[in-house]
């Protein structure tokens, strides 16, 4: 029994160094992602993108002079999974990981990479909180769910309107995108608010709410709520004669949307969103858009995979930069020394917090035939 | 003032559905003294089997809308009937000589049971009706914008309500209803099968409720199915504060209901609207505990 277990030990050994010996001329970096679960379409995107843009980079020499390999775990869209898929990953020597997609599964894994500092990027995961805890290490390519209220706010001054009514619906995400856009349009100087009020999601008749709207005459209505009260809102204000335009957030891009609400009424409604991936206007983008489509004839399943893509971009460009594959030289780099990094979302940059700076959010319209329809402004 | 006027429409309309459904839960309870908690996915049903009929059937194409939309009506009162009449088979009638908990628990298990099992079949996302079947007609009276389906829909509601009132009130079957309603016992003893009182009143409640259904499909487009909980909810509320037991309750409580969350939502607080009409349901209760109609309960029905 003994030597059996020695000989499973010297096993192990010779495994464990066979792999070390084998990490001296590659270079590993993780993918975390919901491969399975409901949502494995956005996992096997990311896994798709970061796949290829491996190849591609292999092909132009990898990094440090070093192949790169890419080691993958699925976190099945669920927190306590990914905690066990974090963990396995901190083993298998990678120096950096790219992921995931929810916010819940991200935070479930953000301290065990922090503890041994293996810096993180995150794409799907737009809660606040994800980078107020201080982790050194955590980075994301998503936009926070403040920075939609900010984009809110700055639009309605785009496009010229002057009295705003603000409705929501009393959820976390809905209010919080609400009264962000609120004190920002208050303390602005344009721009009035004159009605602020939540309605309750589920029922079906909202003409009291719209009468009262009307009542107010403003000149835009900002609903932060989802797309089938948006939907039903835009369908009764057209029975109602009243044309003020609308304007909602990123939980109304939805294409049962334009079926709620009919195509007549939804014509010209506005919604901010991320960009779809058909819409991303860099050359790069345009350029890794075809390659995808040519390896694996489809397009990327939304924009959260491709910001998955931008992560391991971001990660590789960190560890060219810091000349190393130490954690916190990768994670000091990218928080001081990159700037405005070319990604296929756009320019790159992090704050001291990890979050991406400037803008990712873009408005949309929905026109006649009801496609959303990005808009230039 | 206009905007005055233009909620107090606004509240009739919805009124005018939750009082339809109210309806269901008055008979019922007029004869059972049984909440039936099921009625509101029975309404649901009607929202599901009206969109099945119409898209598979296309009833508007081939018959024109008018007669194409009657001919829908009477299919889903007709289907939701016989559903209702096989829930009072299936999870009542076993039960009606056990203590009355056993039947509200039954109603509760039965709700549960038709609300998933419309899930399973349909899935759960929002289904949409097609948007070109009804004349999206406005009408506009002295500044007061009145949709034209939301005008027939009210005086839809009205004319089924009061059918139904001279139903119960001026036949012999409308009589026999009343006397269960008063003592089961003794309406037998007089010779009345109340077994088929009790199943007339199955089919005509749900039959009511089912058009309730379909009328917010038509007319709100979208439907999902929990939306017989918020509904149902709703119009058990109205037929409280109309006096249960009661039709002309019914109706007046379902209309009520509408407008005080339509003034509600106008004058106090959109958010607190329902929090407003339900303050209204207790203070009425503490007033007049047979709610506003409700003196005589056993013979109005």
């Amino acid at each position: 029994m003994k030597q059996q277990l020695l000989a499973l030990v010297a096993a192990l050994g010779l495994v464990v160094g066979g792999a070390t010996a084998q990490a001296a001329d590659t270079v590993k970096i993780g993918l975390m992602a919901p491969l399975t679960g409901s949502w494995a379409s956005e996992g096997q995107g990311m896994k798709k993108i970061v796949e290829l843009l491996a190849e591609q980079q292999n092909a132009k020499g990898g990094v440090l002079g070093k192949k790169i390999v890419v080691v993958t775990e699925d976190d099945g869209g669920d927190p306590r999974t990914a905690s066990l898929a974090a963990q396995r990953l901190t083993t298998q020597g990678v120096v950096a990981v790219v992921g995931t997609y929810g916010s819940s599964v991200t935070e479930a894994s953000q301290a065990i990479y922090d503890e041994v500092k293996l810096p993180q990027i995150a794409n799907g995961s737009t809660a606040i909180r994800l980078t107020e805890k201080g982790f050194k290490h955590f980075f994301r390519t998503a936009p926070r769910d403040d920075e939609q209220g900010r984009m809110a706010a700055r639009t309605i001054g785009k496009l010229g309107f002057k009295k705003v009514a603000i409705l929501h619906d009393n959820t976390s995400y809905a209010k919080g995108l609400a009264d962000e856009a609120n004190a920002l349009l208050k303390s602005s100087k344009g721009t009035e608010v004159v009605f602020f009020d939540a309605l309750t999601p589920g029922e079906r008749d909202y003409t009291a709410i719209l009468t009262k709207l009307k009542g107010t005459n403003p000149d835009v209505v900002l609903f932060t709520g989802y797309y089938p009260e948006a939907g039903l809102l835009m369908r009764q204000k057209k029975d109602m004669n009243w044309k003020v335009p609308f304007l909602g957030g990123d939980a109304t891009n939805n294409v049962d949307l334009v079926k709620i609400a009919g195509k007549e009424a939804a014509e010209g409604f506005y919604f901010l969103s991320p960009p779809q991936p058909r819409d991303l206007d860099t050359p790069d983008a345009a350029a890794f858009l075809a390659d995808y489509q040519k390896k694996y004839n489809e397009l990327p399943p939304s924009i959260w995979a491709m910001l998955a893509g931008d992560g391991f971009r971001v990660m590789v460009a960190g560890i060219a930069g810091a000349k190393s594959t130490d954690g916190d030289k990768i994670a000091e780099y990218l928080h001081q020394d990159l700037k405005d990094y070319p990604g296929l979302s756009g320019p790159i940059s992090f704050d001291a917090k990890g979050d991406r700076e400037g803008e990712v959010y873009r408005v949309y319209q929905v026109d006649a035939e009801g496609n959303f329809v990005l808009q230039k402004l | 003032m206009e905007e005055f006027f233009q909620q107090l429409t606004n509240g009739l309309a919805v009124g005018g559905i939750y009082a339809l459904i109210a309806l269901g839960y008055t008979m019922v309870y007029g004869v059972l003294k049984l909440i039936n908690f099921a009625h509101g996915d029975l309404f649901t049903y009607g929202a599901y089997l009206g969109l099945t009929l119409l898209t598979s059937l296309a009833l508007t194409d081939r018959l024109g809308f008018a007669l194409g939309v009657l001919v829908l009506v009477l299919m889903v009162m007709g289907l939701v009937a016989v559903l209702g009449a096989i829930l009072e088979r299936a999870a009542y009638r076993p039960l009606r000589e056990s203590p009355r908990l056993s039947a509200v628990v039954s109603a509760l298990g039965a709700s549960i049971f038709l609300q998933n099992a419309l899930m399973l079949i349909y899935g759960a996302r929002f289904q949409v009706y097609p948007d070109n079947i009804l004349p999206t007609a406005t009408l506009n009276v002295f500044g007061l914008y009145l949709p034209l389906m939301r005008v027939l829909i009210v005086l839809a509601s009205v004319l089924m309500m009061a059918a139904l009132y001279l139903f119960i009130q001026k036949t012999r079957i409308g009589a026999a209803i009343r006397a269960a309603a008063i003592d089961q016992g003794a309406a037998r003893l007089m010779g009345i099968d109340v077994n088929r009182v009790i199943l007339l009143v199955f089919l005509m409640g749900p039959a009511l409720g089912g058009t309730a259904g379909l009328m917010v499909g038509l007319y709100y487009g979208q439907i999902n199915f929990t939306m017989g909980w918020v509904y149902g909810m709703k119009a058990f509320t109205a037929a409280i504060l109309g006096g249960i037991g009661n039709i002309p309750g019914a109706m007046v409580g379902g209309l009520l209901l509408g407008v005080i969350e339509a003034l509600g939502a106008a004058y106090i607080s959109i958010a607190w609207k329902d929090a407003i009409a339900f303050l209204v349901l207790i203070l009425i209760l503490i007033v007049r505990p047979t709610g506003l109609l409700g003196e005589r309960v056993a013979d109005k029905i």
